[in-house]
């Protein structure tokens, strides 16, 4: 039995059972019973084709003939036969559908009190509004409580596909599409030792999720894939949900990520910045070429825009770049960031100005790291 | 002239073999002969060429894919570019096969050299249009390439907005060149419609028909009525990209879902052009190998029309998760389910068809039974599909990839093979190792089944379609998946080798190799190019009964119980009442 399968002990992390499973591991209110409507429509399939198969096998053993031998029967049709094969299937498609379009139901009818997560998609990366002017491209939700994402995309059409939870929604530009799941597994936390000893090893750039298979707070999570092609990046258009057992957990979570820590400095927290929120992207800071200009060497360097006239990338620039980024674009760049208007607090764009002139020797010089003013504004 | 193994005392019927002057290959020589030519069977062999060389093209590009999908980040693309390298060339097999290889595939390059022999004709009805419709294509597929590899392309060959109305590459020469192509499929499909209805020699009723017209007919309704449909999405498409008129794009008060459900409104039925002409074939193939009468001939007949019409109502499918309400969504899969049935109809009758027969197992035959167990495989996968709950997790993954993997390679690519392998001495008039193509089906099926096969488990393990790269937890199945393309690609490299080492070195074809009782084995091998002198006497396509094995010249023949033939009564030499006197 295929389904015994899923009860098997844990060979791969925590996005599969085993091995030799068919499925990731179920970690939502749908997943059994989509597993199950899986495995049943796959018997059934079973049950025509090993008998299809067989009779091929079989007639070709047994009636294999030398040429030149006639066919034992010439029938030429049996109408009570052929419409008791063109009817009966009909009843197990009948079921199929049934059982399908029931459950699909389901899973479009949001239960109420769903807690509400406002979800962004973009060129390439995603955005979760917790609100209060809270953004993570990690998904963080309560473990037994409906979540529902109210979903938008900036740009082109996106996917949302979380394959421990079985479900999916394409996120369309122009419009709100959504999705619910209740999430039946919490995430375990890894040890302080362990995520402590992946922080020094993983270093100051993109986490790396693949690798170490839990979040920089130390959480295992579950995939998050875009399955809407989308252009270049589309396959690293992934991000990780993360179950929380309790709500002060997942608030402790919100409360962390939701503006720089006092102990840090802007240009370390705009470095974070970088790597999170999508800039990484399309945008090196090594001097190669991506979708947009490198940060390297950008700030206070002079720029042509695509109308002709000359810029000098500074601060002023820059954050206007951030808020409005289809209205100074750079001569041989298309015009395709989106706009960080609301999603960017003054001190988050403050962070990643401060951060840019880290990697460029244009300039006034950056101030040294001592500057006690710099590091103070938010408090 | 009867053998040893023919019953004494019968007559044989035996067209013989063609005179060079009389040879359609020969008749005429020279590029120019062949540049202008009118004939149906010489434009299906340009078709089959032009058709062979774009699946080497798209096959190669897919071997490609394979191979830097043999690595999690990816192994043949590099650097800054790779993605975009990967994306050019996802897109541009995809667009090649799809428009350039499948859907012409078997109505164009059989169907043209078929059609008129099978009904007894000299040629298709309008054989300009036939022509046209050939250098239609050509442009189409020059304007189409050159576009792809101008600036290339990166839009999947879906051309979702708002991706293809914002993206820098050549949309706009690409959609061009589909559109060309359009309107050769349109030619291809009324020509054969006026052929079938209006050239039937006297005695073809519609249901002594071969099979293969019944389904060419109903491909070429699909052709006629669907095609418009995207020339009319891709012109919208253009008029969006170059003057923002707003019905696609959001950004000008457009809806994306829009395009999809134009867009899907032609192509779901394509699928069916391009599945539709691999039932005819195989039909016609399982019965004749099987030297027995067709089961169910009406049936089979009746559920390539159904699946012909119904073929126009599961659109909505492909657009599940899209954002439809859910009510459009469950009346969508419901109609989705009716269409499986006319499908399951033709796979039982193809084996009640060989139950009792007198099978040889040649290779046509042996392509034609890892159709029926491909496409079954196939065809049931799609069940996983149209339930809705458990398509929620399985769109756009690799299970998706697999299934229509197997319905359009293993479907169509297996029939259209099997085809040319069952129909090649007729074109060419040579025979080819049958060792050689039994071998090369043996590859076909086993690489095939190693490539896709282990998709399945892919996509239900949750990887998402149309990555350059992907997570490590993926890697072995898709190291698996790409031994077995590389196995499929020597497979099909086998099949072109015996075919194109036949040309020189084969036996000479008799006119009915294989025991065939449709009209097309009753002219030599390679036909004249007039076909046939007179219309030829139509009898049962499927009657077997006087074909029998000529062992000394290893041919079919048809028989005729000898016959003495009477003197005719001579009329009385005096007029009966001459003698008045009783």
């Amino acid at each position: 039995m295929f389904a015994l399968m899923n009860n098997m002990p844990n060979l791969l992390g925590d996005q599969f059972a085993s091995k030799f499973t068919w499925f990731p591991k179920q970690a939502s209110t749908f997943a059994a019973e989509n597993d199950w409507l899986f495995f049943f429509i796959t018997w059934i399939c079973v049950l025509f084709f090993v008998p299809i198969a067989g009779c091929l096998f079989y007639f070709c053993w047994k009636y294999g003939k030398p040429k030149g031998q006639k066919a034992e029967s010439n029938t030429a049709h049996n109408t009570p036969l052929e419409l008791a094969w063109s009817i009966l299937p009909s009843f197990f498609l009948v079921a199929m559908f049934v059982m399908g379009a029931r459950s699909y139901l389901n899973q479009r009818t949001v239960p109420e009190g769903a807690n509400n997560i406002g979800l962004k998609a973009f060129k390439w990366g995603w955005t979760m509004d917790y609100g209060k002017g809270v953004m993570n491209p990690e998904l963080h939700i309560l473990v037994n409580e409906p979540t529902k994402l109210s979903m938008r995309s900036s740009d082109v059409i996106h996917s949302v596909f979380v394959p421990a939870f079985r479900a999916k929604k394409d996120v369309v530009p122009g419009r709100y599409n959504y999705m619910w799941f209740e999430a039946d597994v919490a995430s375990e936390q890894v040890s302080k030792e362990e995520l402590e000893q992946a922080i020094i090893e993983n270093g100051d750039g993109v986490w790396d999720y693949d690798k170490w298979q839990f979040t920089q707070d130390g959480y295992k999570f579950f995939d998050l894939y875009c399955t809407e092609y989308c252009g270049k990046n589309h396959s690293v258009m992934q991000t990780v949900v993360v179950v929380h057992e309790t709500v002060e957990d997942l608030d402790a979570w919100i409360e962390k990520v939701s503006k720089r820590p006092v102990d840090q400095t802007p240009e370390a927290w705009g470095e974070k910045l970088y790597n999170q929120r999508g800039c990484a992207g399309c945008h090196s800071i090594d001097g190669s070429k991506r979708v947009g200009p490198s940060f390297k060497e950008s700030y206070g360097n002079k720029r042509t825009l695509t109308d002709g006239d000359p810029i000098t990338a500074d601060e002023d620039y820059i954050r206007n770049s951030i808020l409005y980024p289809k209205k100074q674009i750079v001569a041989g760049y298309q015009p395709v960031m989106p706009s960080y208007q609301g999603q960017l607090s003054d001190d988050d764009i403050a962070s990643i100005i401060a951060y840019l002139k880290t990697v460029s020797d244009y300039g006034p010089k950056a101030a040294p790291k001592t500057d006690k003013e710099e590091t103070s504004t938010e408090e | 002239m009867s053998a040893g193994s023919l019953p004494s005392g019968s007559q044989v019927k035996d067209p013989g073999y063609p005179t060079p002057s009389e040879n359609y290959l020969t008749n005429s020589k020279g590029v120019l002969s062949w540049i202008f030519t009118l004939d149906h069977k010489r434009i299906g062999v340009m078709y089959l060429v032009g058709v062979t060389v774009a699946f080497a093209v798209a096959g190669l590009l897919a071997l490609l894919i394979r191979l830097h999908l043999f690595q999690p980040d990816g192994m043949v693309f590099q650097g800054e570019e790779a993605n975009n390298w990967y994306n050019q060339v996802f897109t541009l097999h995809g667009a090649i096969m799809v428009f350039l290889f499948i859907i012409p595939s078997v109505p164009a390059a059989l169907g043209n050299f078929l059609v008129p022999v099978m009904l007894g004709a000299k040629d298709v009805a309008f054989p300009r249009l036939n022509l046209c419709s050939f250098y239609l294509w050509v442009f189409g597929a020059l304007f189409f390439v050159s576009a792809l590899c101008a600036s290339g392309l990166d839009t999947g060959w879906t051309f979702y907005t708002p991706y293809s109305t914002t993206t820098d590459s050549s949309v706009i020469l690409a959609t061009s060149g589909a559109f060309i192509l359009g309107f050769s499929s349109i030619f291809t499909g009324l020509n054969f419609i006026v052929t079938i209805n209006t050239m039937r020699p006297p005695g073809m009723t519609w249901f002594r028909m071969p099979l293969f017209l019944w389904a060419t007919y109903a491909t070429s309704i699909i052709q006629v009525l669907a095609t418009p449909v995207l020339g009319i999405t891709l012109l919208l498409l253009i008029a969006e990209r170059t003057m923002h008129i707003g019905i696609f794009d959001p950004e000008y008060n457009g809806d994306p879902v829009t395009f999809q459900h134009f867009f899907w409104f032609y192509s779901h039925p394509a699928v069916y052009i391009m599945i539709l002409p691999a039932f005819g074939i195989i039909s016609d193939l399982i019965s004749v190998h099987s030297h027995k009468r067709i089961f169910g001939y009406r049936f089979i007949a009746y559920s390539s029309i159904a699946i012909a019409l119904l073929g126009f109502l599961v659109w909505g499918h492909h657009m599940f998760t899209a954002g439809m309400s859910s009510l459009t969504t469950i009346i969508f899969s419901a109609l989705t389910f009716t269409v499986s049935v006319p499908s399951a109809i033709k796979v039982f009758n193809w084996l009640a068809t060989m139950y009792k027969g007198s099978i040889s197992l040649t290779t046509p035959m042996c392509y034609a039974l890892a159709f029926i167990f491909l496409f079954t495989i196939g065809g049931l996968t799609g069940l996983h599909l149209g339930t809705l709950a458990t398509d929620m997790h399985l769109h756009d993954t690799y299970f998706v990839v697999a299934h229509f993997h197997y319905v359009m390679v293993g479907g169509t690519l297996v029939a259209f093979l099997g085809g040319v392998f069952h129909w090649w001495p007729k074109m060419f008039g040579k025979m080819y190792s049958e060792a050689g193509g039994r071998l090369s089906a043996l590859l076909v099926f086993a690489g095939f089944n190693l490539t896709f096969l282990p998709q399945f488990v892919l996509g239900s393990r949750g990887m998402p379609r149309r990555y350059a790269t992907y997570d490590p937890e993926f890697a072995a199945l898709h190291q698996m998946s790409t031994w077995g393309s590389m196995l499929l690609g020597f497979g099909l490299l086998v099949a072109l080798v015996v075919l194109l080492r036949s040309l020189k070195t084969g036996k000479r074809a008799p006119a009915n190799p294989w025991g065939a009782a449709t009209l097309e084995w009753e002219c030599t091998s390679p036909p004249p190019f007039y076909n046939f002198e007179r219309a030829p006497s139509v009898g049962d396509p499927y009657d077997f009964s006087n074909l029998e094995w000529d062992a000394e010249n290893e041919r079919y023949v048809k028989i005729e119980p000898a016959r003495e033939i009477v003197p005719e009564e001579q009329p009385a030499a005096e007029p009966v009442h001459a003698d008045d006197s009783k």
